[in-house]
């Protein structure tokens, strides 16, 4: 057996100022952005790329810290974006009721399909996390009388919200769901620091590298693996109600569907970088940018890297825009066969390498 | 009593389908230890190869199988070689996520290629059908499910008095064993895909005449062959057999009596139980 | 004293094979009690029963003069009683420190307190040069040595040590002998599961036999070590050589 080199790595900081101070910048100039453009179509990026980050970073806690791979997410997410958009149709429930609501609904739902799925390990978890999300798609698109089946959910209007007594949204044009993304966004990736730097995050990796020996340190496996999916499943379903909102259409195929959710959810961490905080959120604008690029490419004229009579866009439009699940085929395949530790890992080595050059004349590093 | 007879028997028609996926699917898990996620997508291959035949060579389904099978088995070993090869040491969550990755790259290059229009192949027989008893047989339904007896009979055969069956047979078993005795385990690797391959575009031939073809035609295959090799045990070829023709008939019997929207939810079901409660399926010894 | 440990008629079965049948034997508070017999006598299925991961068939097992049957491994290690794997098992991604850490959490929610905990069992076992190091990459010696600071971090009272010195070079062995002895002294109560006789006989106070899933004999090393039975059926040689 091949044993891998020592690597040697900084033990995990319980708290890091400059970190800390780089994250809150970069929340604040994300803030910026509305104010510095109207295009609808930026921000439309912007609010897939934050609904993207959340997904993935959601599906990390339980995928990448605790390592139970669900490839049944979409059950979260379309359950979220139901619970909301039918509270707010059929009993004018304001959505940010319907929201909390949601996510509590997730984590009753998690509690079910975790009793009934953590008791497998390995591809039998992964193929019943499949069926159990298949089922509820299934259902969803059979219980008319409930969901209004494959017909779907239309929204009519979200009303205004009124924040103290001077200060109202509306829930028109795409700023309002721009802030909604962006701080699930931050509440998610902030869930995945959380994760990382405390007992929790130490018990969910233990489980993650070896159940049994987890076990024999004193954690309960059930217990953690349960918290980490409700976790999971709370924040994916605010996903799921955001997205709803924002593109005012659901339907079980699109919120339920196994390779545009569940899959995709996977996908973003895979590429970006399992386990890590910033994997997620790579691997969310990477994608995000593909497939959008691919779909529209039009906002690359409106943001003028391409000129209005550019071939490119017509020939993205006429031959590639069905081809950006394609594209996330061929990442996949390239990322598991030659980057493990996805894209983060490529650039975390590439980074390793430039810093080490400069130095690699200088007294080697001490080995430990 | 009519209606009971007539679901039974279309539901073992089919189900000879199913099990010929699931034996494909069960075949590369006994040998490799892969699950093969892009299962459902090589049928989807079979089906537009078959499709493709018809449509320009005017080859009839059935005889197309000549061509199908042996380049079904050629891509799947191709695969095999060229990338799932390197991931069979890797952790089962990384082998499961290559597969999924190489089944949304053939599903959607074959929508680049033909558009995900909805395809339908129709020879002169494709609506007709047998009557016995007052029970209507529909016929190319009937003949793939004789195909697919004569293929599985071929099968055992194969696997059961050949030398290299008996490899394959026993590289399932216990990989590090055929090793020391000599068996090629990579070359025995490298059968096992393109037979499980074969297998699973000869079942998309069979579908072909009688289901609408299109990209992503392969998804629901793919769950379904997992529930038929679940069923049956997983890497036992009698097992994934018996396991198709029960989740058929189970389908079959669940669309008449339960509702058709349902019978895919009534196999999911199954499923999860069988997972449950017999994790080593109908015919394996349960765990300890 | 009453005994810390009791193990009280204990049988496993797996399905008609039993792996352990009526093994009866009790542990003193602060001894080092060795369990010894050839493979496939019982003895890792005898740890297994004990912290939790098989329910004993029959009879029982006291820690402290609580019964153990049915308690969960996590209980019982939480209560305590904390065992090391024959097959090492570390957190492979995770590196040394936070290896321990594990461990140490048990006791503390605070990760300064862990890692301060975890940075004095490496040091209690050498391994402290290494905090920094990815578990997965260390040689099996230094492997041996994370496990059990890992267990000891849990604060455990009765520490279950599983064939700790197999693969071990006769240095590397020693020094883990060293660290047994050093445990006792501070007080630590251990059952020691090892193929090494030499070693057993050195630290051991006494020293359990199982063979075929039975105890064959129970007694001091002197005692075992002229049990004629047990020179018949095992020792023989290794005693005498």
């Amino acid at each position: 057996m091949r044993a891998p080199p020592v690597a040697l790595r900084r033990p995990a900081r319980g708290f890091s100022t400059p970190a800390l101070l780089a994250y809150l910048t970069v929340i604040a100039l994300l803030a910026l952005v509305p104010q510095l453009t109207h295009k609808p179509s930026l921000l439309h990026l912007w609010i897939m790329v934050f609904l993207a980050i959340s997904q993935g970073a959601a599906w990390n806690v339980i995928g990448g810290y605790t390592g139970q791979y669900s490839v049944g997410h979409a059950a979260y997410f379309g359950l979220g974006a139901y619970i909301t958009m039918l509270l707010l149709e059929m009993h004018q429930v304001p959505p940010w009721y319907g929201l909390g609501l949601a996510m509590v609904g997730a984590v009753l739902l998690s509690v079910i399909i975790g009793a009934i799925t953590f008791r497998l390990r390995g591809p039998y978890f992964v193929l019943a996390s499949i069926a159990v999300a298949e089922i509820i798609r299934l259902a969803a698109l059979d219980f008319r009388d409930f969901t209004r089946g494959a017909e779907g959910i239309l929204l009519s209007g979200i009303p205004p919200l009124q924040l103290g007594a001077h200060l109202t949204i509306r829930f028109v044009g795409k700023q309002p769901f721009f802030y909604a993304a962006l701080a699930l966004a931050v509440l998610a990736v902030s869930s995945n620091w959380v994760v990382q730097h405390t007992k929790l995050g130490y018990y969910f990796q233990a489980i993650r590298e070896d159940q049994d020996a987890a076990h024999s340190l004193g954690i309960n496996p059930t217990l953690h693996k349960s918290i980490a999916l409700a976790i999971s499943a709370a924040l994916t379903a605010a996903a799921g109600a955001i997205f709803g909102l924002y593109v005012r259409f659901i339907d079980p195929n699109i919120v339920f569907s196994l390779p545009d959710v569940s899959v995709q959810m996977v996908l973003i961490c895979i590429i970006g970088g399992i386990g890590t905080i910033l994997g997620p959120v790579l691997g969310a604008v990477v994608l995000v940018l593909l497939s959008e690029t691919l779909r529209n490419p039009g906002w690359l004229v409106q943001v003028g890297v391409l000129g209005e009579d550019s071939t490119l866009v017509d020939f993205i439009e006429q031959r590639l825009s069905s081809a950006h699940v394609l594209v996330y085929g061929v990442l996949v395949v390239i990322v598991i066969l030659f980057a493990p530790d996805g894209l983060l890992g490529v650039l975390r080595k590439g980074l390793d390498r430039l810093r080490r050059r400069p130095g690699a004349s200088a007294a080697p590093r001490a080995a430990a | 009593m009519i209606v009971f007879f007539q679901s039974l028997i279309s539901g073992i028609l089919v189900g000879g389908i199913y099990a010929l996926i699931g034996i494909g699917l069960t075949i590369i898990f006994g040998v490799m230890r892969v699950i093969n996620f892009a299962h459902g997508d090589l049928l989807m291959l079979g089906m537009y190869a078959t499709w493709l035949l018809f449509k320009y060579l005017g080859l009839d389904p059935y005889v197309a199988l000549v061509v199908t099978m042996p380049l079904l088995f050629l891509w799947g070993a191709l695969l095999q070689k060229v990338i799932i090869n390197r991931v069979l040491g890797a952790l089962p969550q990384n082998q499961i996520l290559l597969t999924i990755g190489l089944g949304l790259i053939m599903s959607n290059s074959v929508m680049l290629l033909f558009t995900s229009d909805y395809r339908i192949l129709t020879t002169s027989y494709s609506s007709s059908s047998f009557s016995l008893l007052g029970i209507s047989i529909s016929q190319p339904l009937l003949y793939s499910f004789l195909v697919t007896v004569a293929i599985t009979g071929v099968l055992f055969w194969f696997l059961q008095t050949t030398d290299t069956g008996q490899a394959i047979r026993a590289t399932a078993q216990d990989r590090d064993a055929a090793q020391l005795m000599g068996i090629n385990v990579k070359r025995m690797s490298v059968l096992a895909f393109g037979l499980g391959t074969a297998l699973a575009g000869t079942a998309g031939a069979l579908l072909a005449p009688t289901y609408y073809i299109f990209p992503q035609v392969g998804g629901p295959f793919t769950l379904k062959a997992f529930v038929v090799v679940v069923l049956g045990g997983m890497g036992s070829i009698v097992g994934a057999t018996l396991g198709g023709v029960l989740i058929g008939v189970t389908e079959s019997m669940a669309a008449v009596y339960v509702g058709s929207g349902l019978k895919e939810l009534v196999v999911y079901v199954l499923f999860l139980l069988i997972l449950l409660f017999r994790p080593a399926g109908l015919l394996g010894k349960s765990r300890a | 004293m009453t005994a810390i440990l009791e193990i009280k008629h204990v049988s496993k079965f797996f399905g008609g094979l039993s792996a352990n049948s009526d093994v009866s034997f009790d542990v003193e508070p602060g001894s080092i009690t060795g369990l010894i017999g050839p493979n496939g006598a019982g003895k890792t299925t005898l740890f297994n029963c004990i912290t939790g991961y098989y329910p004993p068939s029959k009879g029982d097992i006291l820690f402290k003069g609580e019964r153990m049957n049915g308690r969960q491994p996590d209980q019982v290690c939480r209560l305590g009683m904390a065992r090391t794997w024959q097959k090492v098992r570390p957190l492979a991604k995770m590196t040394v420190v936070d290896n321990v850490m594990v461990g140490a959490l048990l006791r503390t929610h605070s990760l300064r307190v862990a890692r301060e905990v975890a940075m004095e069992r490496l040091e209690v076992v050498k391994l402290a040069d290494k905090a920094g190091a990815l578990a997965g990459g260390l040689p099996i010696g230094e492997r041996k040595k994370l496990e059990v600071a890992r267990v000891l971090a849990t604060r455990p009272e009765l520490l279950l040590l599983d064939e700790v010195m197999g693969g071990l070079n006769p240095a590397e062995s020693e020094e883990i002998i060293l660290l047994i002895l050093e445990l006792k002294r501070l007080g630590l109560t251990q059952v020691v599961i090892e193929h090494d006789m030499k070693a057993i006989m050195r630290m051991s106070d006494r020293i359990v036999v199982l063979n075929s899933g039975e105890k064959l004999a129970e007694g001091t090393p002197q005692e075992v070590a002229h049990d004629p039975e047990v020179v018949a059926a095992y020792l023989g040689e290794a005693v005498h050589a």
